[in-house]
């Protein structure tokens, strides 16, 4: 790639001290991701795609190599809230409204009340959860939770989407119909933000990705970076595309061929 | 495109009446019970009153139990605010420092199951049997480790994700512990509040026990108990119980004001 990537992995390790002996998370990683990018990480089990991520938000540090993102450090641009995380399980606030709870953000960074209250609600619109914004988490379902994480995410229009395995927990119909709202929320942000997508679903990854990054086992490095090349926007018909399935089984024998 | 589901809006009268209706069943039961077993066994009054012999002396002077009962609340009362507050202030200096939660919350945990009230004859040496000092010093003893013990485990509740949520949007200290510890805490801190009301008003009566003003329930009830009066001992104990039931009842509806997402739990 030609253009500036705004994330930057020169080299990156990753040990995690343990009680049986260090355990290397990531071995060397070096990966460039251009703005605007969707990313899917995949790789089996406990290869370091969540380690990544959270190398990426400042939320562990590198052992050896450097991380940059928007030429920056990691953590100064979590200082520079550049990042909207959404983790796997939704992490909602139990005694906030699922409206304060998208607001939460905006909020801890000073904007004024009504300004926060009605972005939050027009986020919550965009997930399919305005009627919802003055619910407490425990009365929606998980699926109906996750999507207030993404609107919380996205609250405060944040340049890079980290998302790991957000969909994890969902059915397969609910999931499909939030890989759509996802992308076209993406596709009418302006700028678009950077995704990096952590996922276990191969048809998900391909679905969603512009490059579907897999990793493999421990210790994670980059084992193939896969282009995917179907048109966009997106939309059920994907699916069902010839080239869907050539992408489908590029990433499965790829996956394959590294447990034999 | 949203799942149609209904929110929690249940028939209010009808669900507080479902909440409290073994309950209810349950002390008629017990009282009924009671009542009859005196009468069939026609126990000699010294021994045991019946409920209905329990109420008529209440009756008999209602204003006056009722005001020796208001000195002893405002005993437990003193105390269980001095106790719970210090309690609190507590907590946060421990999460704040962990080093001296290392040292002190294990204790307070021993302390917190220890008779506490044993302290009474003690207090009363120290801060002198009459004075409201020593009463008010039991129960903030009373109070002050289980407030403790329950508010720092509230403090220090928040998941690793819900502090790295925090972090990732680069909240200052400050935010981090007024929007996510303290509300997480407040469901333990009412859990301690509401033990400590009922424990407040056993401690700051048993605390009459060695010594205090005349005109105090614990005083009361161990003269008259002494003279085989036990209708009005047993007609003080109910205004006690009538004094740490609405303490109760208050910090309950305050606790449903606060925190009124947990309503439904
Ligand atoms: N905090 C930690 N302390 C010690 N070891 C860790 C820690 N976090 C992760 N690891 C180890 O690092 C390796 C990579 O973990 P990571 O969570 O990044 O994997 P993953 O690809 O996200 O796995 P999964 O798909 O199961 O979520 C694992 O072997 C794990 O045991
Ligand atoms: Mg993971």
């Amino acid at each position: 790639m030609s253009i500036v990537p705004i994330i930057e992995f020169d080299r990156v390790s990753k040990i995690y001290p343990s009680g049986s002996g260090p355990i290397t998370a990531l071995h060397e990683v070096s990966l460039r991701i251009a703005a605007g990018e969707f990313i899917a990480l995949i790789g089996p089990s406990g290869c370091g795609k969540t380690t990544l991520m959270r190398l990426i938000g400042d939320l562990e540090q590198p052992s050896a190599g450097t991380v940059r993102v928007k030429a920056k450090s990691p953590d100064q641009a979590r200082r520079d809230r550049d990042y909207g995380i959404v983790f796997q399980s939704p992490v909602l606030y139990a005694w906030r409204t699922i409206c304060k709870n998208v607001e939460l953000p905006l909020e801890l960074m000073g904007y004024p009340r009504q300004q926060r209250h009605e972005r939050a609600m027009s986020l919550l619109r965009l997930v399919g959860l305005g009627d919802f914004s003055q619910a407490y988490p425990h009365q929606l379902s998980g699926g109906m939770q996750q999507r207030a994480a993404i609107a919380r995410a996205l609250s405060f229009a944040p340049s890079i989407l980290l998302m790991d395995e957000p969909f994890g927990a969902l059915d397969e119909i609910t999931r499909e119909r939030l890989q759509l709202e996802l992308l076209s929320i993406w596709a009418e942000s302006d700028p678009r933000p950077t995704v990096i997508f952590v996922t276990h679903s191969i048809p998900e990854a391909v679905f969603l990705a512009d490059r579907v990054v897999v990793l493999s086992p421990r210790p994670g490095r980059v084992q193939r970076i896969i282009e995917v090349n179907l048109p966009r926007p997106r939309a059920f018909e994907t699916r069902e595309d010839p080239r869907f399935f050539t992408l489908l089984t590029e990433v499965r024998e790829c996956l394959r061929a590294m447990e034999g | 495109m949203t799942i149609p589901q209904p929110l929690d809006q249940p028939g209010r009268r009808a669900d507080w009446w479902r909440a409290i209706w073994p309950a209810v069943l349950t002390f008629t039961l017990g009282i009924g019970l009671w009542e009859g077993v005196v009468g069939f066994f026609a126990l000699p009054l010294y021994l045991l009153p019946a409920p209905s012999q329990i109420l008529l002396t209440f009756l008999a002077q209602p204003g006056y139990l009722l005001s020796i009962g208001a000195v002893t609340f405002g005993n437990a009362f003193a105390g269980c605010v001095l106790g719970c507050g210090l309690g609190v202030l507590t907590a946060i200096i421990c999460v704040r420092w962990p080093i001296i939660a290392e040292g002190l919350v294990p204790l307070a945990v021993a302390a917190s199951a220890v008779p506490i009230i044993a302290l009474s004859p003690l207090m009363s040496l120290w801060l002198g049997s009459i004075s409201p000092a020593s009463k008010i010093a039991v129960v903030a003893v009373m109070t002050f480790f289980p407030t403790l013990v329950s508010v720092y485990k509230g403090l220090i509740s928040p998941r690793a994700d819900a502090l790295q949520l925090m972090h990732s949007y680069a909240a200052a200290q400050r935010a981090i512990f007024l929007k996510l510890r303290v509300p997480a805490a407040l469901p333990f801190f009412f859990n301690a509040l509401r033990v400590c009301t009922t424990l407040s008003m056993i401690g700051a009566v048993v605390a009459e026990f060695f010594g205090g003003p005349q005109n105090a329930l614990g005083v009361y009830i161990k003269s008259q108990a002494g003279v085989l009066r036990t209708r009005e001992a047993w007609s003080a104990i109910l205004v006690a119980c009538l004094y740490g039931l609405a303490f109760y009842v208050v910090v309950v509806l305050i606790e449903r004001v606060v925190m009124p997402w947990n309503k439904h739990r």
